[in-house]
């Protein structure tokens, strides 16, 4: 059986202990799950790992032998692959080029061989039952997910005289994949592991680390904190490993006040994928919208943001006709935290005080005209403080705080102007345990307050334990409404493939 | 020390500069004359890139302001020759500056053609005009009116120094004016932020309720009216117009900008940086001419002193992340 020892893995920077003296192991076979908030050195581990960095000190080893520090191509001919959080592909080449990049190009006479290069493609494809997936289709053409399941199966490609790799590190694997393509990936991880190899998995996302791996190991503040079988943990004492502080429950109890008058709803709405939906949502109430990808759940927040043209139906905020674009949406009492926060939602590059005003620049300006830059700073200051945000000042760029501030930088612009509807759609997505707290009690409170929240996500834990009432909707449509009274997680998955609740 | 290089790196390469000329031509260089004069070769030139800077925040560019500029001038000398009084030849020709822009702005932002694409493409259409305009030949001499000459030799009297008078030319405080003007617009307004919050991510400024499409029209509007004044500068400066006086002007505004850019801190496009780069761009010309410098190895020399700027920039950006 190969294995992996990390031993006393140590890295420092500046005055940060990144990593303090990490050890544990990784077998093939297996998959095991490396946990721990933003900050507690996961991402330190996979570099030293990967031979990107060096560590300060500790050595990482394969079946006893230590690995040259610093040294990327060692740690490939050891057979380990690491595949980075971020998808580096190339849109306009084809599938078959992606899976070569890295990877000597079959030629003859001195050209490119295209038919020995998609032979290669479509074989390591076929291996993890890919073959959907067309080898000269351009890697544009696929979903996030698929580009994931491509560069995995590229590692299955062998240059001759190289070794088969045994254990694959992914960081944050799911990060930016929808349900449907996480299915997929955990499909092809099986495969994997069946076959012999082991897995290294780094998520937030306790639900998949609760049924992929085997053992797990915890991690805080740069320090190891636990290496245990699954058997021997859960994830409450998952969850109080990696914060150090015993959450009794993730999500805050219910106000269980009666809401309020209606403050949004909608009638007839057709747009994009979305099709005659017509729903209602009261002050102080928080309505789930709960679906499978590619049910309309981000296309009816958009639809009534206006950020999706309505094509037909209407839609009232606070009993006023809500006229089209994102503008008047503002203007009438909706804020909206969108899915993707790098591409949708921050200018990362632009301080946090610029990132919470941007919708309310007019109203931050003397005479609608000349900005407040005093002003602009106090409300990112205060806003910032409601919504527990830690940055150094709200000066900084907002690409250096951790994905979980960043989140509550969304927030922050978002409740800026005191908004009568709140739209949140995958409020949590790649955020911390911490932060996912500090997440959900703003929810309650803001509802307690009496905003009306709609909620769309894939988190299907996160619905129930938000919602007052959760709306299903089946590929475009709003299949029903149904209380949030006693259901269970398998009970809401099934409304979402469109049986009856058992 | 090196996070100082970083940051003040570009500051220091000017320093360094103006004190090489200081040192090579002692008598004329550092004088009160000497940098008026800097002042009035670098009017056209700041105004182009002041506004220039309005459509690089939101991370677009403008290739048709130099023959913008050099149809501006043909067209007023055009409407001189028609007889208009000069105040109205003038504001037609920046009127014709600011369709121009909206024309460019149409194009990218409601058509949706790339900057590149639409503003070459418009450079060619107001050259082209410019030439129909003149029928190709260059107006002057009578035809310019004396009003509208004196306009560039005029200017603020400052005293005198070695008994000739010292004066801040008109064009300097026309320069000063545009900058002072984009400044305010871009920093102090809440329309300047939404400008630099497309530059910082489009989308997220569609969602937050900011009118992208209008914004990117109306920045393009700037441009174009300040192309047409810098074209009207330079036609008063050398009492003439032609078709293509103003065509240099475009490349050397757009690296003025990116020579401002390096003095920013996240390398954004901001106008006060922008002047910076055009004030080294300006010293470069006036102290090479000064030492009798070919014109062709200048513009090698000017060349190579902005890849080295921008460069340096990149690579201290570069490590700053590698640390991060």
């Amino acid at each position: 059986m190969r294995r992996l020892s990390l031993d006393g893995l140590s890295r420092r920077f500046g005055a940060v202990q990144a990593l303090d003296a990490v050890s544990f192991g990784v077998e093939a076979g297996t998959v095991h799950a490396l946990m721990g908030e933003n900050g507690a050195g996961k991402s330190t581990l996979i570099r030293i790992l990967s031979g990107l960095d060096r560590p300060g000190a500790g050595t990482v080893a394969v079946d006893g032998a230590p690995l040259p520090p610093g040294d990327p191509a060692a740690v490939q001919s050891a057979g380990i692959r690491v595949l980075h959080q971020e998808l580096h592909v190339v849109p306009a080449l084809s599938v078959a080029e992606n899976m070569h990049l890295a990877l000597p190009v079959p030629r003859r006479l001195g050209l490119v061989d295209w038919r020995r290069l998609n032979a290669a493609a479509a074989a390591a494809l076929e291996r993890l039952g890919l073959s959907r997936i067309a080898p000269a289709a351009p890697m544009g053409d696929l979903g996030p997910g698929d580009q994931m399941l491509v560069r995995i199966a590229a590692t299955l490609i062998r240059p001759e005289g190289a070794a088969a790799p045994w254990l694959y590190v992914l960081d944050e694997p799911t990060a930016a994949l929808t349900g449907a393509e996480a299915e997929r990936l955990f499909a092809v991880l099986d495969e994997l592991t069946g076959a012999g190899a082991g897995v290294l998995y780094v998520s937030h996302r306790m639900d998949e680390v609760m049924r992929l791996a085997s053992r797990v190991t915890v991690l805080r503040d740069g320090a190891h904190v636990s290496t245990r079988p699954m058997a021997d943990t859960s994830d409450a004492r998952i969850i109080e490993e990696m914060t150090g502080r015993a959450l009794s429950d993730l999500f805050p109890p219910r106000a269980g006040a009666a809401p309020g008058p209606v403050a949004l709803s909608c009638a007839g709405l057709s747009a994009g994928p979305l099709r005659d939906a017509a729903l209602e949502v009261r002050a102080g109430e928080i309505l789930g919208l709960a679906g499978l990808a590619g049910s309309g759940r981000g296309a009816l927040l958009r639809a009534l943001m206006g950020a999706l043209p309505r094509q037909a139906g209407t839609v009232r905020v606070g009993g006023r006709a809500l006229g089209p674009g994102t503008a008047a949406a503002w203007a009438a009492g909706l804020a909206y935290v969108p899915r993707e926060r790098r591409s949708e939602g921050l200018m990362m590059r632009r301080p946090v005080a610029e990132n919470v005003a941007l919708p309310h620049l007019t109203a931050l300006a003397r005479g609608r005209v000349f900005l407040d830059h005093a002003r602009q700073r106090r409300l990112a200051e205060s806003q910032g403080r409601d919504v527990a945000l830690k940055a150094a000042s709200v000066a900084q760029a907002v690409g250096d705080l951790s994905g979980g501030n960043q989140q509550k930088t969304l927030f922050a612009r978002a409740l800026a102007g005191a908004p009568r509807v709140l739209l949140l759609d995958e409020p949590t997505r790649g955020v911390d345990v911490g932060a996912k707290f500090d997440l959900y009690r703003l929810i309650r409170r803001l509802a307690g307050g009496g905003t009306a929240v709609i909620l769309a996500s894939s988190d299907l834990p996160e619905v129930l334990g938000l919602a007052d009432r959760i709306c299903v909707l089946r590929a475009g449509r709003l299949a029903q409404t149904v209380e949030n009274d006693g259901l269970s997680e398998a009970d809401l998955l099934t409304l979402c493939y469109g049986r009856d609740a058992a | 020390m090196s996070g100082i290089v970083r940051r003040f790196g570009s500051l220091i390469g000017m320093a360094a500069i103006v004190l090489f000329f200081a040192v090579s031509l002692p008598d004329t260089f550092l004088t009160a004359r000497n940098w008026l004069n800097i002042s009035q070769q670098i009017s056209m030139l700041t105004v182009v890139a002041a506004t220039m800077t309005v459509v690089m925040v939101m991370g677009d560019f403008d290739l048709s302001v130099g023959a913008m500029a050099s149809l501006a001038g043909v067209i007023a000398a055009a409407l001189f020759v028609a007889g208009w009084p000069v105040p109205v030849a003038l504001a037609s020709a920046v009127a014709v500056g600011l369709l121009g822009g909206i024309f460019n702005g149409v194009l990218v932002s409601v058509v949706g053609i790339l900057p590149f694409v639409a503003t070459l493409a418009t450079l060619t259409v107001f050259s082209g005009l410019a030439f129909v305009v003149s029928d190709g030949r260059t107006v002057f001499g009578r035809d310019i009116p004396e009003g509208f000459a004196a306009l560039a030799r005029g200017g603020l009297p400052l005293g005198s120094a070695d008994g000739r008078p010292l004066v801040l030319p008109n064009l300097t405080l026309i320069a000063a004016a545009v900058v002072a003007a984009v400044w305010v617009v871009l920093e102090q307004t809440s329309y300047g932020r939404r400008l630099a919050a497309i530059g910082g991510n489009a989308e997220a400024a569609r969602l937050a309720g900011l009118p992208v499409t209008w914004l990117r029209l109306s920045a393009f509007a700037f441009t174009g009216a300040g192309a047409a004044v810098a074209g009207l500068m330079y036609a008063s400066r050398v009492a003439s117009a032609n078709p293509t006086q103003g065509d240099g002007l475009m490349l050397t505004a757009i690296a003025a900008v990116f020579l401002g850019m390096t003095l920013t801190r996240g390398g954004q496009p901001r106008v006060l940086a922008t002047l910076a780069g055009v004030v080294v761009l300006g010293v470069l010309d006036n102290g090479l001419t000064q030492m009798r410098v070919d014109s062709y190895v200048r513009e090698v020399l000017v060349g190579a002193i902005i890849l080295l700027a921008v460069g340096a920039s990149a690579l201290g950006r570069r490590s700053w992340r590698r640390q991060g």
